[in-house]
């Protein structure tokens, strides 16, 4: 399931010369931050920064939505991050070899 | 006869994440003889969060072998996080081999870390800097302790041997990742390693957003089993006897396509 808002904060304001380096400082504090989250894919593209991905639990995308929201300030933002928490399901698909 | 292997990576178990994994490890119970972990058990490599993984694994029913990763090596005290999880009986893995007997099946498992690198064509060289040629001088020395370790395997009179990584050996199972950061997620020295070494599977985790399915140029099939990327409890195996190749010879190039494509 796609879960994607649109998070443009309507102040009509654009992409900025410095929005990749604020990406990149997203992406530092995400990994280092509480979620340690290297596996989102955010970026920059024509009129937003897209943020989207999976994250296993809503607290992490809770998290994850308040350091974008911090991070980006300003920007117009479309965020698409789906929690799927971990399976522990007891029938797994299974391989033949 | 049937040896059923489980195998699952990237878990990151936090320190609140108590109890997240014990359904799945309990119902190992009725469905796997072993269990594999391709590292990053952990989310930040600390103590606290490694205790919270061997508690997960405590008691569990079936045998546990593991690899860490990346993530289990943030906190700089990777060798505290395999003392923790080797107490609570997960053999971890690093440079070594495990041999286990299952009911008379002799299941090899060879396994490391693993680095980035990257593949022919855009790897990595030790050269230049010193920062430079220790990134591609760690990428080698993993590999070599893969290959050390399936070298081990290969007197050790195993049925089946796999070899156990969190980084990738091949580039397949990375695609869906960017490209741009393959040489982050992977190394060819490993596929080079296990092709030398010999191995009838190659399991590995970190590309959360990769392939499930890729195989070596020697033709030993790698799978990507990192949770996110399966999205199931864990990848599930089933070793028939007489489907692994035969005398543990793996450079015999002639006998491989024959068998692949007799299991595709």
């Amino acid at each position: 399931m796609t879960n994607a808002t649109q998070n443009s904060n309507g102040t009509g304001l654009s992409m900025t010369d410095d929005t990749e380096y604020r990406i990149e400082r997203l992406r530092h504090r995400l990994a280092h931050g509480e979620t340690a989250e290297l596996g989102l894919r955010i970026e920059a593209r024509a009129n937003a920064v897209v943020v989207y991905g999976t994250v296993a639990t809503s607290e992490c995308r809770e998290e994850i939505v308040r350091l974008v929201q911090e991070e980006l300030a300003g920007l117009p933002v479309r965020l698409d991050v789906t929690v799927a928490p971990a399976p522990a399901d007891a029938k797994p698909r299974v391989e033949e070899l | 006869m049937t040896i059923r292997v489980a195998a699952v990576g990237d878990i990151h178990l936090g320190s609140t994440s108590e109890g997240v994994l014990r359904p799945a490890v309990e119902s190992l119970r009725d469905c796997a003889d072993v269990l594999l972990l391709a590292g990053d058990l952990t989310r930040h490599g600390t103590a606290d969060e490694a205790r919270v993984v061997a508690g997960e694994l405590a008691d569990s029913p079936v045998p546990v072998i593991a690899v860490l990763g990346n993530h289990d090596y943030h906190g700089e005290q990777p060798e505290q996080i395999a003392e923790i999880l080797e107490k609570q009986g997960v053999r971890t893995l690093e440079g070594e081999a495990a041999v286990l007997d299952l009911g008379g099946f002799r299941l090899g498992v060879a396994g490391t870390k693993g680095f980035g690198g990257g593949f022919p064509g855009r790897a990595l060289e030790a050269f230049g800097e010193p920062e430079i040629k220790a990134f591609a001088r760690r990428s080698a020395a993993c590999a070599d302790g893969l290959r050390a370790a399936l070298d081990e395997l290969k007197s050790a009179d195993c049925d089946f041997r796999i070899a156990l990584t969190h980084y990738s050996p091949v580039p397949e199972t990375l695609a869906g990742e960017p490209p741009e950061i393959f040489p982050f997620l992977g190394s060819y020295l490993l596929a080079q390693a296990i092709d030398e070494g010999g191995a009838d599977l190659a399991v590995h985790g970190h590309a959360h957003s990769g392939s499930e399915q890729g195989m070596t140029n020697g033709g030993v099939r790698v799978r990507n089993v990192a949770q996110p990327l399966i999205r199931r409890a864990f990848a599930l195996f089933h070793v028939n006897e007489g489907s692994h190749s035969a005398e543990h010879s793996h450079s015999t190039e002639h006998s491989r396509p024959a068998e692949h494509a007799r299991l595709a």
